[in-house]
């Protein structure tokens, strides 16, 4: 029991527009080019589906056979899991374990998500689907609303301006502007950011991540089945946990702070021995730039108050003490919600290979992974290494 | 959407949540079982009918069967039992609200359901008048 397990291969489509493509085709579309290269001499055990929305934006449930189906996966187990924003992350959570359990040997793990086919306000209530509906969308409100009084909050308890708070999506944008898979390649100033149009006031739409369509697949394997070449080309999930908590925001004694994301992390960091030194990149989950600046400091990037005065300095940059979202996470790559969490899983992987192109991190050799549903209720985090022990 | 607002409708109508019979903390939504002391033994309990704004927010991109209503103001309200709920703040210009401004509950029509033609009714905020003399 309990083998390791490496990402052998990432496969993603450019976030965006795929008005063309079903659900089917866009998952067929990430995962052709990783198959394709991948003989399937080691015939694949297992399919895990991530996806948050097909229900509403395709009327389609159980994406797992018909997924398999497009894909000719005979024989394989096929799941599909739904964590909201953080599927993708609880898919390959889920597919770990079954590695590691040496219950599979090897498996595709698939997040794809449609949201453009679907008019403004029904993308607008599908987003707000990780809240709890009789409380909060039955009155009509929005998660970037309830984002927003999180951000009303935050600026007040530590005196944030406006410009500081913007200071994230110009990171997110700045490291987008160089990555082909990106839905918005543009780079924006914080002026840009604070002018933009009001969504849910103080937040305006360049603190919201975009909506697109998108798709990202990556192959798992266990450790035994792997020789020496093939473990070299890959990466490994040296640890998956999870945590979760009040769904509600404003439930939660210390509003302030994001305490799965604390506690996945917490246990991530106990389990390993590593801390946040020993972390090269962190990919992390920027769908709202309050949410940025909580998750940095849930994390221990930075002490409490003070993520956006150090997203000014540049300690976040690419060159800086902590890149995160290299590749323009959440806000610049975009945000396909459900498949969302294995383009991280996508990114990580080119930065720890030395495929990452402009966007390359220098001596990259561990990432970290957080990713979450809602304002945090639940969070995933990975940490990925290319360091093997033996 | 009718059966769920039916259930819901003592919440809704009159901020039904509830009461640990343990430990006296009082929440709202209900809860069926204690959050502070995890007793199975919480019983219904009226929320006080006023509070402060904690924080608030002016809604622009709708959501789906509000569009009629854009734009929206929501409030994260501090009930005098320290209860924290979100809620649309109604009766007063957005501009108006500041952090800390006293709010008392009204009830108001939410929406018509738009397959149904129900109406349904819930809790909102407006501010508390200052009377001058």
């Amino acid at each position: 029991m309990n083998s390791r397990v490496y990402i052998l291969d990432v496969g993603l489509t450019r976030v965006g527009d795929h008005w063309k493509s079903s659900i089917q085709e866009l998952a067929y579309e990430s995962a052709k080019g990783l198959l394709h290269r991948n003989s399937r001499s080691i015939p694949f055990d297992g399919l895990v589906v991530a996806n948050a929305l097909s229900e509403i934006s395709s009327s389609q449930q159980n994406l797992g056979p018909l997924i398999a189906d497009a894909l000719q996966l005979d024989n394989v187990e096929a799941i599909e899991v739904e964590a909201a924003g953080a599927s993708g992350a609880a898919a390959v959570h889920v597919a770990s374990k079954m590695l590691s359990s040496e219950h599979w040997k090897k498996c595709l793990v698939i997040g794809v998500e449609k949201m453009r086919d679907l008019e403004p306000s029904k993308i607008t209530l599908a987003q707000a689907l990780s809240e709890q509906a009789e409380y909060t969308h039955f009155f009509g409100m929005s998660l970037a609303s309830l984002n927003a009084l999180l951000a009303r909050l935050y600026m007040s308890e530590y005196g944030t301006t406006r410009d500081q708070l913007s200071s994230f999506p110009v990171i997110a944008h700045k490291n987008s502007s160089t990555c082909e898979h990106a839905q918005f390649r543009k780079k924006f100033s914080r002026d840009d950011v604070s002018r933009s149009e009001i969504v849910s006031d103080p937040l305006r739409v360049l603190d919201c991540a975009p909506v697109g369509d998108g798709s990202a697949a990556i192959i798992l394997a266990s450790g035994e089945e792997m020789d020496a070449q093939q473990r070299r080309n890959s990466v490994e999930i040296v640890t998956s946990e999870s945590a979760s908590g009040r769904v509600n925001f404003f439930e939660r004694d210390d509003m302030l702070e994001f305490m799965s994301t604390k506690k996945a992390a917490d246990r991530a960091f106990l389990k390993t021995g590593l801390s946040i030194d020993d972390i090269d990149i962190f990919e992390i989950h920027d769908a709202y730039s309050v949410g940025a600046a909580l998750i940095c400091e849930a994390l221990g990037l930075s002490k409490r108050g003070e993520a956006c005065k150090d997203a000014v300095s540049g300690k976040f940059d690419l060159n800086g003490q902590f890149p995160i979202s290299t590749f323009g996470g959440m806000k610049g790559r975009g945000y396909p919600v459900g498949a969302a969490g294995v383009y991280q899983f996508c990114e990580a992987f080119m930065q720890l290979k030395e495929k990452a192109g402009f966007n390359q991190v220098p001596n990259a050799r561990r990432a970290l992974i957080q990713t979450m549903s809602g304002i945090d209720s639940s969070c995933f985090i990975h940490i990925l290494s290319t360091q093997h022990k033996g | 959407m009718s059966i769920p607002f039916w259930r819901n409708r003592d919440r809704y109508y009159r901020m039904l949540g509830s009461k640990c019979q343990k430990c006296g903390k009082e929440f709202f939504p209900s809860v069926l079982v204690c959050r502070s002391c995890h007793s199975t033994d919480v019983k219904d309990f009226e929320m006080p009918q006023s509070g402060k704004l904690l924080s608030y927010t002016l809604q622009k991109e709708s959501i789906s069967g509000f569009e009629d209503q854009e734009p929206m103001v929501f409030g994260l309200v501090e009930l005098d039992n320290g209860v924290r709920v979100v809620a649309q703040i109604v009766d007063t210009p957005y501009e108006a609200l500041k952090m800390g401004t006293k709010v008392r509950t009204v009830f108001r029509k939410v929406r018509t359901d738009g397959e149904s033609g129900q109406i349904y009714y819930g809790y909102k905020f407006a501010p508390v008048r200052v009377t001058s003399h």
